[in-house]
């Protein structure tokens, strides 16, 4: 057993000559500290400090743990390249951020999954940590090592390396966990027991307890998973915090030091988000829509700001400017805070529910840039997606924007969607292009000059619990070739086209919809030296593809093969509440250019998330339908949380 | 409203420990938000982007520690020392702590340029009675070699006191010497355990 004790004075020689020691040092302003616990929990996001010190599962879940007697809850991050090497050549292990205490002294580790790219940095930092990688390798008085997350949706490429996975909101269902791990601990018990009591909890998925058929199995079974023992769920739904309405918006956070991503305030003001765009998994996996009561908000803001000292709020969530009482939380907010420097921004505004006055309101007196995203050229192409976006939509908001005093505005574009052509390509270009037309119109001769209007393109990466989890990716010659007739279709030369070779997007995709044969291949690839994969700078191509070579990994295939909707696919036995027949039936009217309405604003369209989570919509006041269905838009450099793949 | 450049509050921090680790900028950012934190009355800019009217004194290179940080605030209106003091230590952290704070005259010079000399206190791993200082230092700055003469810097030499050393150095308007890159070029049997800036001050006679 590791021994649970501070190793700060050995760290310290490697902070001092680290790349950025702050993220290292501990001791912010919020820092929580337990000694006297006697059941010690390590929340890891595995990547660097700055971008996981800003992660609202961290906060949440740090919280959550901290809150229950006697246990306590520290953070942990994976250091950043220069200094994994260090810690490896001094011989030093992965630690903890609070105590500096090894990772292996811990009785239970939290991993979160936060996007497909981090799964190398899952290895990176359990090696680090010196602790085995596959749970079946761990010995009794090892750690026992959670996930959850948003990629926790489709488990499957972790299975090995986690010993249970928590599916859904880990409010109420995290410390249960820990509990029953606490218990049973001190009780003696193994770690096979350990998974069986967690695998009986609602959300818990202990992965070594099933067997993984192989494909013919699979589709003649109706699921990939066999339990191996009897008595274990075949269905593992995910679990959903019915307190969040009305809990506090407030959540104790910490204060970096350093600057870190989304430094500022963060108040989640409403979860889930019911537009129903088929691509988008966020869109799934967080359904019912709750939203906190305009009271509660202006409170916790007020609170937060007084707390932390922080000079800029953001009203975080999905959809923010779809709360019902938007208009009135950013009236109070902006007179409270009069004065005072601060500026309270939004992730992200549909300019339809919304309205220019207000975004001015939000971004007060500076006009940085707007994104709105589109995400299609055509009409036809955003049915089958369900945006619920015309073309008057974006013009009318563009006409108010820069109007306003706006000159810079992007547009988010993806392309290889679901039943694209090249009609629909060139349809970007002419809607970039009649942007741009609208844009000079309402602004003076002599600031024309100014009027920058960009699209950014990106490749659709199909994700699990989607309408769209059965289509392939096309292959990267297509999205080249449909980049090229993009940029050819381009007339104007002050309208640009952003694309960034994805080279990642295979990874991303296999990621996405492989199952549990994945694993194998992360940890080759790890082996061969991958991590830190979502920084382009690091990305190693070559240890991906040499890694698939090696175990005969057909990579294109995983992330190209379209399926037929009855086909069973790898995430099944994981329920995001919405039905898998739901599912397939959004497919099906995607197909037909049909689209399928908000329900907190319109009809219900049964996807089955309420029945099935005994939970309905809770809106704090009735949400107006008035003039939607328009484009988002992102007030530049105000924030931008929330916008995975939305 | 008051002109509020008649309500300059300065205040003396420590900056300690592991705390030293931190660069200039993050200092900064940490104090905006101690003001904050403490609900003192600071002024705001007008204009394009209102930000804290808020001055800090002459950067510290990173790992070195401090028991004379200096920053200047603007504020709105009159507060006791004393209860500014109290606001400000109770919304930090132990080893960044305001130790002092007191009003100065308006026409006062900015902090960061009011006290070129720096005094600082280094701790060795075992006692030291001399070291070689080298005459010229080649440092790179923005990837353009540049050589330093010690005798324009180092305004006070070494002294020493078991394994304690003192010495002092002004920045000058064209640029300085960090108080690590001078170590590092000296020749010292014994290791560096700690810098720390004990004084700053306006000339040498202080």
């Amino acid at each position: 057993m590791v021994q649970f004790e501070s190793i700060w004075l050995q760290v310290s020689a490697l902070v001092a000559k680290a790349e950025r020691p702050s993220r290292y040092i501990n001791h912010e302003w919020g820092s929580v500290y337990k000694p006297e616990a006697d059941f010690r929990f390590c929340m890891i996001y595995p990547d660097t400090y700055e971008l996981g010190q800003a992660n609202q599962a961290l906060r949440i879940l740090v919280n959550a743990v901290n809150a229950r007697e006697g246990m306590v809850a520290e953070r942990g991050f994976l250091p950043a390249p220069d200094m994994c090497d260090a810690l490896r050549e001094a011989g030093l292990p992965l630690f903890s951020i609070e105590s500096c205490a090894p990772l292996a002294a811990f009785d239970a580790i939290g991993i979160t999954l936060p996007h497909e790219l981090a799964a190398t940095n899952v290895l990176e930092a359990l090696d680090l940590g010196g602790l085995p990688l596959h749970a079946d390798e761990r010995a009794e008085d090892d750690p026992i090592v959670v996930a959850g997350g948003p990629c926790a949706f489709n488990p499957e490429p972790y299975a090995p390396f986690f010993d249970a996975i928590n599916i859904g909101e880990g409010e109420e269902s995290l410390p249960e966990g820990l509990e029953v791990i606490r218990r049973l601990r001190k009780a003696g018990a193994s770690r096979r027991e350990i998974w069986r009591a967690l695998a009986k909890l609602d959300g818990w998925y202990a992965p070594s307890l099933y067997r993984w058929r192989d494909r013919d199995e699979a589709q003649r079974a109706g699921s990939w998973i066999e339990p191996l023992e009897d008595g274990l769920p075949t269905y593992i739904e995910k679990r959903l915090y019915k307190g969040f309405a009305t809990s506090s918006a407030w959540e104790p956070c910490i204060v970096p030091f350093t600057e870190a991503v989304h430094d500022r305030l963060n108040v989640e003001v409403l979860r889930g988000c019911a537009r129903g765009c088929r691509f988008c998994q966020a869109g799934m996996m967080y359904r019912p829509v709750r939203e906190r009561s305009a009271d509660n908000i202006v409170d916790s803001v007020l609170k937060g700001l007084a707390e932390t000292g922080y000079d800029e709020v953001s009203l975080t969530s999905l959809s923010t400017t779809d709360h019902s009482q938007i208009a009135e939380i950013l009236q109070r907010l902006n007179e409270a805070c009069a004065g005072t420097g601060v500026r309270v921004s939004i992730p992200s505004q549909r300019l339809d529910s919304f309205g220019v006055d207000m975004a001015s309101l939000v971004a007060g007196q500076k006009k940085g840039g707007l994104t709105f995203a589109p995400e299609a050229g055509t009409q036809r192409l955003r049915d089958v997606i369900n945006k619920n976006v015309t073309e008057d939509d974006l013009f009318g908001a563009i006409d108010a924007a820069f109007s306003a005093g706006w000159r810079r505005c992007k547009l988010y574009f993806m392309i290889g969607l679901p039943t694209e052509t090249d009609d629909d390509i060139k349809g970007i270009a002419r809607l970039v292009q009649q942007a741009y037309d609208h844009a000079r119109a309402v602004v003076p001769k002599e600031q024309r000059g100014s009027i920058q209007i960009s699209a950014s393109v990106a490749l659709f990466v199909p994700k699990a619990q989607t309408p769209f989890q059965w289509d392939g990716q096309i292959p990267p010659d297509e999205a080249l070739r449909r980049v090229n007739l993009l940029r050819h279709s381009v007339k104007y030369r002050a309208v640009s086209i952003n694309w960034h070779d994805p080279k990642t997007s295979f990874v991303e995709a296999v990621m996405s919809r492989g199952g549990r044969e994945v694993a194998a291949l992360v940890e080759s690839a790890w082996r061969r030296g991958a991590r830190f994969d979502a920084w382009t700078e690091c990305f190693d191509e070559d240890a991906w593809r040499s890694a698939a070579d090696d175990l005969a990994f057909d990579v294109e295939g995983a992330a190209q093969t379209g399926y037929p909707t009855d086909y069973v696919m790898p995430w099944d036995h994981i329920g995001c509440g919405a039905t898998t027949r739901w599912l397939a039936r959004e497919r099906q009217r995607a197909e037909e250019g049909a689209t399928t309405p908000d329900c907190t604003f319109e009809n219900c369209s049964a996807c089955g998330v309420c029945m099935r989570l005994g939970a309905d919509n809770e809106l704090a006041k009735e949400r107006v339908a008035g003039a939607r269905a328009s484009g988002d838009a992102r007030a530049d450099g105000v924030g931008r949380a929330g916008d995975s793949n939305d | 409203m008051t002109d509020p450049r008649l309500f300059r509050l300065r205040s003396v921090f420590i900056e300690r420990d592991r705390l030293a680790m931190l660069s200039h900028l993050e200092v900064a950012h940490t104090l905006e938000r101690v003001v904050r934190r403490a609900g003192l009355p600071f002024a705001v800019s007008q204009g394009f982007s209102p930000h804290m009217k808020i001055a800090f004194g002459a950067a510290l290179p990173v790992g070195i520690g401090s028991t004379c940080e200096l920053f200047d605030l603007q504020m709105t209106r009159y507060i006791a020392p004393t209860k500014a003091l109290a606001a400000l230590q109770a919304a930090s952290v132990p080893d960044l702590m305001v130790q002092e704070c007191f009003y100065i005259e308006p026409s006062a010079k900015a902090a960061s340029v009011a006290f070129p000399f720096s005094t600082y206190e280094v701790r060795f791993d075992a006692p030291v009675v001399a070291i070689d200082v080298p005459e010229s230092i080649t440092v790179v700055r923005k990837r353009k070699e540049k050589v330093l003469e010690v005798g324009q810097f180092l305004a006070r030499p070494f002294e020493f006191d078991g394994d304690r050393a003192t010495f002092t150095l002004e920045a000058k308007p064209t640029g300085s010497l960090r108080p690590d890159v001078l170590l590092e070029h000296c020749g010292i049997d014994a290791g560096v355990v700690s810098v720390t800036r004990i004084a700053q001050a306006e000339n040498m006679q202080e």
